[in-house]
């Protein structure tokens, strides 16, 4: 096809078309509202779209001033996590062993009561002496 | 990144050729509104943050594939409600209902006591849709981008997704059959 013919067949094309958006210029009032309605709920839509980027964009500056950042800020972040976990711990093992001392303390004030006491440690096996405690203790 | 206000304006612009477009193609004035609508809203959502003037490429590529969409969707309805389809074609007396023809006698009728030469003017748009709607799918789309949007080339065939060459050839052949039918009907632009 050579230049002239392309200019023809611009030409026209270009003819039908103004016809065409001539025609178009004016939509039934149903249509005409139809479009605009779908165009504001699209800009609608593009609101919400971007509020939403606008709020993970603001999240994400947030994790990045608690990590400060980079990778090995987040490192010392990590640690510091678990550093209540490790308190938490240390104090069970504290508590666990003050609770055992304090056990093995109140047996051995018992044993040295026992042991210090007039009366020998050997008497509570004895039958007898069972059998005088309860007939004392009933009178 | 485009403004609410460019988004709204470029939205403006494009909606009424984007409906007829999308007539041409479906010629069902409901599904024709959803594709537009359903194009505006993916431009708006997906797109929204693109400078304005990447906005008309982006456009009708959406509208291009909401369309397709549209015809998948009726295909497989279609498929699956053949035997319903049926029965209802035997007493429905407007199964052959075409909206452009409606629009005719209503634009008619609008126009019947206006000038002569809008009237003339009016028949003349409507024979012009009427044989750019006869035009098939892709000549249509490919006339319809390349003259109408007023895309170039290059822009055609990537929202096409075909090579220049075939645009080319598409459009050519649009233009041909269109002044062939129109000459045919004594129509003279």
């Amino acid at each position: 096809m050579n230049s002239t013919q392309l200019e023809q067949q611009d030409r026209f094309a270009r003819q039908v078309t103004a016809r065409l958006a001539a025609g178009t210029a004016e939509l039934p009032y149903e249509v005409s509202e139809r479009l605009r309605a779908a165009r504001s709920q699209a800009l609608g839509r593009r609101k919400r779209v971007a509020a939403l980027h606008t709020a993970t964009a603001v999240s994400g500056s947030g994790a990045a001033t608690l990590t400060m950042g980079n990778e090995r800020q987040s490192l010392w972040n990590r640690i510091a996590s678990a550093l209540p976990i490790l308190a938490l711990a240390a104090g069970l093992i504290v508590v666990y062993s003050l609770e055992n001392d304090r056990r093995a303390s109140e047996v051995a004030e018992v044993d040295a009561a026992l042991l210090t006491d007039d009366l020998p440690p050997s008497a509570y096996a004895d039958p007898g002496f069972i059998q005088f405690l309860k007939q004392s203790s009933e009178e | 990144m485009a403004t609410e206000q460019e988004l709204s304006d470029f939205l403006k612009s494009v909606e009424k050729r984007a409906f007829k477009r999308s007539i041409y193609h479906v010629r069902d004035e409901e599904a024709a509104l959803d594709i537009v609508q359903d194009s505006m809203m993916k431009l708006a959502e997906h797109y929204g943050d693109k400078p304005a003037s990447e906005l008309p490429m982006l456009f009708q590529r959406i509208l291009s594939n909401c369309t397709l969409d549209w015809f998948r969707r009726q295909k497989t309805r279609n498929a699956l409600f053949s035997n319903m389809s049926d029965f209802e074609s035997g007493n429905d007396d407007g199964g052959d209902f075409d909206l452009l023809e409606t629009f005719a006698l209503e634009d008619g009728s609008q126009q019947a006591e206006s000038a002569e030469d809008a009237t003339r003017r009016a028949e003349i748009f409507r024979e012009i849709e009427s044989e750019i709607q006869e035009l098939p799918a892709r000549q249509r789309e490919a006339f319809l981008m390349r003259y109408w949007e007023d895309m170039d080339v290059a822009e055609t065939a990537a929202a096409m997704g075909c090579s220049e060459g075939s645009v080319k050839t598409h459009c050519s052949r649009a233009v041909q059959a269109l002044s062939k039918a129109l000459k045919a009907k004594g129509i003279q632009l």
